[in-house]
């Protein structure tokens, strides 16, 4: 066991852990985060996208211990309290989820994908959902919100 | 997951240290192919031992007719660097086409050349562009790096600290992705060196990215898309798996091959 | 009216904060966890199992066994879809065990199962107990499964052979064939895939020593099913002290329908340790234990006269059933297939034989499309090779055979009728927005250039709603086929539906209370929606089959309508009018010709006061409405696809440049979410065409090698083209909202489709079939053998 104290969307968090726990094993389980998902054990899926020092990154496949020092953003951490941000109104207008599994990942890639200035066309924002499986909406209307959220962020 | 021992040490010395230590301790870079395989059950260590925490192992640095990419670079800096891109734009666009862009931003050239996996892209921009592996100790030369399947020249214990890359006259590197995990099921990296020498690296066909020497030598007498058409790759050693036959994959040598050739023109 | 419009969803700002709460979510404190040990072999005989070592260790609360498992007494999973013989000999019925018990039968086979303190505790457990295998050779390959020399599964029934039907006329067939014009015969498999929900299943049971009530939270389409059948046919509690509950599910399309093998132990496990007990799959775990789907092999052919008009169809098809029988699998092959393998054409003659069969492989059963895909892929390869090889163009030959508006309802060869349509007009609108002309003329100048273009079109039905309860029971069901509903009016005029249906993506809580708030006359804001508690929801029959709103839907609205007869009995007690003179629009009851009103809340609470009620008992208190609605029959939404792709014969490659879709799902109730379920239904139409695939070796060995998302190759973003749509809605004749299933056409169509484009760029190569899926693989490898 070992001691590790993470910063989780500005807050602190310590606990008492395996080694083996993942990342997104404490932010769930510790931090007691659950909009991180896990859908695979592979680090295909996405589901549990967060941001590390505002990067995206697989938290399934990083060690907790590694995020010690590091601001872990979660999807959480990026909720307004009241409503929705641009972005996840987007998601909402053009109906991008359904069974809203995948969803909190989507977010976390899409918001780094337009921090980047990625998301500039169709096939450039179906080229940077790479890293993350929906198997619900077939993509078009998550594509279609990254686009519209992206220019109403530029407005914004 | 079976259990192990955490290390973050702040130096290579240190590193060192516990790598030299009983049981069977492991460096962990970006940790994109151990995590899952140790979550898998398929690798055991004892310790893992961090190396995020040691300075000095990221960066890009740009001499006259060399690119020095030390070891913890991750794959999306190597792509988005200007260095990279200007002088040796088939290795950007390599470390962009890596995995997807999470894996990029956690992926590192040290950690993909160490592991070594047959169908990982780096191996064969490394041995195609002739890059030397510079670890604490000495310079390993590509050809002589990369041995066997997930078997390199590295000594228990042994880091990687820089891969130094020769600017080539030309370069391209071609991939047919897995559509499943997005390694290569077949990958071929071309390049036409300063010195007009002509070397053609092969990655996901076999065990161990290989060299196709008589591309090079059809390459190096007219470095051109139709040198290669009378040649072919035979299929006999090639890998055979659920995403192509080695046949298939003899042939997608031949057909990428081409195709990197003419992106060199 | 809220019928209709586009309605973004309700259930959507918790998703996008993070905010749902899914099973793997909840964790009560002291919850122990479990580990599956499962065989690393196809198919060994169990020689012993030594759990001491796991027991030796830290954390390991228990280990059980089938040795523990028949020493409770339990039961079996069960089979609630049995397919007799076409001679009336029950079928060969061998069901999935909780625990193996003498020998494994497929990778994955649950062997033993450990419970411990936490995850790790578990999983370091679950390797530590010594299972002592002796391999048997094993079978993979549905179609060596019937050989003579194929490894057996089951000694007692002394082959692989579950069942065998047939369907139409043997003899009336052959002598169509052996007269017609032109045959087209081919082989059509169908290969394996698997459903691959986002999220994992998982079950969380609590056991409460004080009260022995059992709360199991559970990813379950269908959690009163998931009750009956572990209190019925498993473990034997009482059905009354166990409560499902199935929170927010992510993804299901069939699969979290099934009786899962894990479930049982874990309740059972909290039994026995009186505490909260959890398992969570592994994807690794979920491509090794989830019912997969598909797997048939297939050799078909098609008659046409002259002008390519189809006589006759013959199919004779294996298809795999996987190792035991899952609950719905026999009715897949055995109904679902032959209902709709003659799709949207005049057929006049059909013979068809199905025989299921035992593969050491993982239980097949229902998935999206669920016996359809593989039925529409025989029938439009078919129709299309045939068109090319009469030289008649593909669109062409299907208007000769559409089945005309006027010949609905349409009795096929196999005897069940299609409710209603008007494929002709339909497909008309398919080819209007695809600009099929233009597309041709584009194929011919990119072929000039060199460039492979290919267009395929398949034109299909689904078969939804599953009907009513004895249709169920005439085809073997031992399951309902109604749904229930509670309509609940507050004493504030507000109120909450209760249905047994269950949404786990398909936005039920935005569709269903649109339905409600219509009938009702409410504002949807005053409407909440309750499902997935068997704690709350009377008996209901859960979603599958395309039919939560052709049947919940229906019976939401009885059940308000119900309540809104007797809130207007109560409005004109309490207006002292006749019944007749009242008029209710926007929650307000008002007296016809004069200014008298009355408030819909003021009727509820009047209701809940219950003072101002008839005095002579005629009435009772409150506002609520029960109802159990059974459906008269199924209904048959149909769909066309057109598929334009991109071949790079170098390569193989297969790019889906262009894809256009017609449905004819009946009324709309919220576009947005039909679109929606189209486009996403394609995505996994898309990745059965083109990458995905369940692999074992196919030897003696039956290893599995599709054994992660490394290997198992889901459809991402890239791989999609843009999908344009139309719709027709020829409203369903036997539900009175006139609403048909919307969610499986992609899945049925896309194989099809995407699989007669390839073959339209590559026929002039002399290509007349590639296998599925179409990888790059297998496309070069179809270049190589055509040019021989």
């Amino acid at each position: 066991m070992m001691r590790v104290t993470l910063d989780i969307n500005g807050r602190e968090h310590a606990a008492e852990v395996d080694p083996r726990m993942l990342l997104v094993e404490f932010v769930r389980r510790c931090a007691g985060l659950t909009g991180t998902h896990v859908g695979c054990d592979t680090s295909q899926c996405g589901a549990c996208t967060v941001h590390l020092d505002g990067i995206a990154v697989k938290s399934c496949t990083v060690f907790a211990a590694q995020a010690e020092g590091h601001a872990v953003t979660t999807i959480e951490g990026v909720s307004p309290d009241d409503g929705l941000s641009p972005l996840q109104a987007a998601f909402k207008e053009h109906h991008a989820l359904q069974c809203g599994f995948c969803t909190p990942g989507m977010i976390m890639s899409a918001l780094d994908m337009i921090r980047r200035g990625a998301a500039t066309d169709e096939q450039a924002v179906r080229a940077g959902l790479e890293g993350n499986l929906c198997r619900c909406t077939g993509y078009q209307n998550i594509v279609a919100a990254i686009l519209a959220g992206a220019a109403a962020m530029a407005e914004g | 997951m079976h259990p192990y021992r955490y290390h973050r040490p702040g130096s290579l010395a240190e590193a060192e240290e516990v790598l030299a230590g009983d049981g069977d301790p492991r460096p962990l870079a970006g940790g994109m192919s151990l995590i899952p395989v140790m979550k898998h059950r398929l690798a055991a260590p004892s310790d893992l031992v961090d190396l995020a925490a040691i300075g000095g192992l990221t960066g890009i640095t740009v001499e006259p007719a060399t690119l020095g990419i030390r070891a913890m670079t991750r794959h999306a800096a190597v792509a988005a660097s200007p260095s990279v891109r200007e002088r040796i734009p088939a290795l950007a666009a390599l470390a962009g086409g890596i995995g997807d862009p999470l894996v990029r931003n956690r992926g590192t050239i040290g950690g993909s050349l160490a592991n070594n996996d047959p169908a990982a892209c780096y191996p064969s921009a490394v041995l195609a562009l002739d890059a030397e592996i510079v670890t604490a100790g000495r310079r390993i030369p590509a050809d002589n790096f990369f041995l066997g399947l997930f078997e390199t020249a590295l000594e228990p214990g042994e880091l990687i600290v820089e891969v130094r890359f020769p600017v080539p006259a030309a370069a391209s590197y071609r991939k047919f992705p897995n559509p499943a995990s997005r390694f290569s099921v077949v990958g071929v990296f071309v390049a036409r060196l300063a010195d007009g020498a002509v070397r053609v690296a092969v990655t996901g066909a076999g065990p161990c990215v290989f060299r196709v020497k008589a591309f090079e030598r059809a390459l190096a007498a007219s470095f051109a898309p139709g040198a290669l058409a009378d040649l072919s790759v035979a299929a006999d050693g090639l890998t055979s798996d659920i995403h192509g036959s080695a046949a298939y994959r003899a042939h997608l040598i031949g057909v990428l091959a081409e195709d990197a050739v003419a992106d060199c023109a | 009216m809220y019928f209709g419009q586009r309605l973004t969803r309700r259930e959507d700002d918790k998703f996008l904060k993070g905010r749902g709460r899914f099973v793997d979510d909840i964790e009560p404190a002291g919850t122990a966890h479990i580990a599956f040990v499962r065989s690393p072999h196809a198919h060994a005989r169990i020689r012993g199992i030594d759990a001491a070592p796991a027991r030796a260790l830290p954390g390991v609360l228990r280990v059980l066994t089938a040795a523990d498992w028949q020493a409770a007494g339990l039961g079996a999973l069960t089979c609630v879809h049995p397919m007799p013989f076409s001679d009336g000999r029950p079928m060969n019925e061998e069901l999935r065990p909780a625990l193996a018990s003498g020998k494994v039968h497929h990778v994955g086979d649950v062997v033993a199962a450990v419970v411990a303190e936490d995850r790790y505790a578990a999983l370091d457990g679950a390797d530590a107990v010594a299972v002592d295998y002796e391999a048997l050779p094993a079978v993979t390959d549905i179609a060596r499964s019937l050989d003579e020399d194929a490894p057996v599964l089951h000694q007692r029934f002394g082959s692989n052979l579950v069942f065998e039907i047939e369907r139409g006329d043997r003899a009336a067939t052959a002598a169509v064939f052996d007269a017609a014009h032109h045959v087209v015969a081919l082989t059509l498999d169908t290969h394996r895939v698997a459903g691959c929900p986002l999220e994992p299943r998982a079950y969380l049971s609590r056991f409460d020593e004080a009260t022995e009530d059992i709360t199991l939270w559970a990813t379950s389409q269908t959690p009163h099913y998931l009750r009956r059948w572990l209190a019925k046919y498993a473990l034997g509690v009482p059905e009354h002290k166990l409560r499902v509950i199935s929170p927010d599910v992510g993804g299901g399309f069939g699969l979290k329908t099934h009786f899962a093998v894990e479930v049982s132990t874990v309740v059972w496990a909290s039994i026995l340790l009186g505490r909260p007990v959890k398992w969570t799959s592994t994807r690794a775990e979920a491509l090794m234990s989830d019912a997969q789907a598909r797997d048939h092999h297939t050799r078909a052919r098609m008659a046409f006269d002259r002008d390519g008009r189809i006589l006759a169809l013959e199919v004779d098809t294996i298809a795999a059933l996987g190792a035991y029988l899952s609950n719905f699998a026999p009715s897949i092959p055995g109904n679902s297939y032959p209902q709709t393998v003659t799709g949207l054409y005049t057929t006049p003659n059909l013979h068809l034989r199905v025989r299921g069969a035992y593969t050491n492989t993982v239980p097949i059963d229902a998935y999206r499309g669920s016996g359809r895909p593989e039925a529409t892929f025989v029938n439009e390869r078919l129709l299309e090779n045939g068109a090319r090889e009469l030289g008649i163009d593909v669109a062409e030959i299907r208007r000769r055979n559409l089945i005309p508006a006027e010949a609905f309802p349409y009795t096929t060869p196999v005897g069940r009728a299609y409710d209603c349509g008007d494929p002709p007009a339909l497909f008309d609108k398919l080819l209007e927005i695809a600009g099929y002309e233009g597309l041709r003329a584009e194929q011919r100048r990119l072929g000039d250039r060199g460039v492979r273009m290919g267009i395929g079109i398949a034109c299909f039905l689904d078969k939804s709603g599953t009907g009513s309860s004895r249709n169920l029971a005439s085809r073997g069901g031992l399951h309902g086929g109604y749904e229930s509903a509670i309509v609940r009016i507050h004493s504030d005029g507000r109120a909450t539906v209760f249905v047994g249906s269950h949404s786990h993506g398909q936005g039920h809580d935005t569709t269903f209370c649109q339905i409600a708030a219509d009938r009702l006359g409410l504002p949807i804001e005053d409407i909440a929606l309750v499902e997935g508690d068997t704690g709350s929801i009377p008996f209901g029959n859960g979603t599958w089959g395309s039919r939560s709103l052709s049947v919940g839907g229906v019976a939401i609205m009885q059940a308000a309508d119900r309540v809104i007869d007797k809130a207007r009995r109560l409005a004109a007690h309490m207006l002292e009018c006749a019944e007749e003179d009242l008029l209710y629009e926007n929650a307000v009851f008002s007296v016809r010709g004069t200014d008298r009103l009355l408030g819909f809340a003021d009727v509820a609470d009047a209701a809940y006061h219950g003072a101002v009620l008839p005095a002579d008992g005629s009435m009772e208190p409150g506002l609520e409405e029960t109802v159990f609605y059974e459906p008269p029959d199924t209904n048959d939404p149909q769909a066309m696809h057109l598929a334009v792709v991109l071949v790079e014969p170098r390569s193989g490659k297969v790019t889906v440049r262009d894809y256009f879709t017609a449905d004819d799902c009946g009324n709309i109730v919220n576009p947005l979410i039909v679109e929606g379920q189209v486009v996403g239904g394609l995505a996994q139409g898309l990745g059965q065409a083109l990458m995905e695939r369940v692999v074992y070796d196919g030897g003696a060995a039956g290893q599995l090698f599709s054994g992660t998302l490394m290997d198992y190759a889901l459809p991402r973003a890239s791989d999609m083209p843009g999908v344009r749509m139309t719709f027709q809605e020829t409203p369903a004749p036997s539900n009175p909202l006139g609403v048909k299933g919307g969610s499986e056409t992609g899945t049925i169509g896309a194989p099809a489709a995407i699989g007669n484009a390839v073959v339209d760029a590559l026929w002039d190569l002399g290509v007349r079939h590639v296998r599925q899926p179409f990888t790059p693989d297998a496309v070069w490898h179809s270049l190589e053998d055509a040019a021989g």
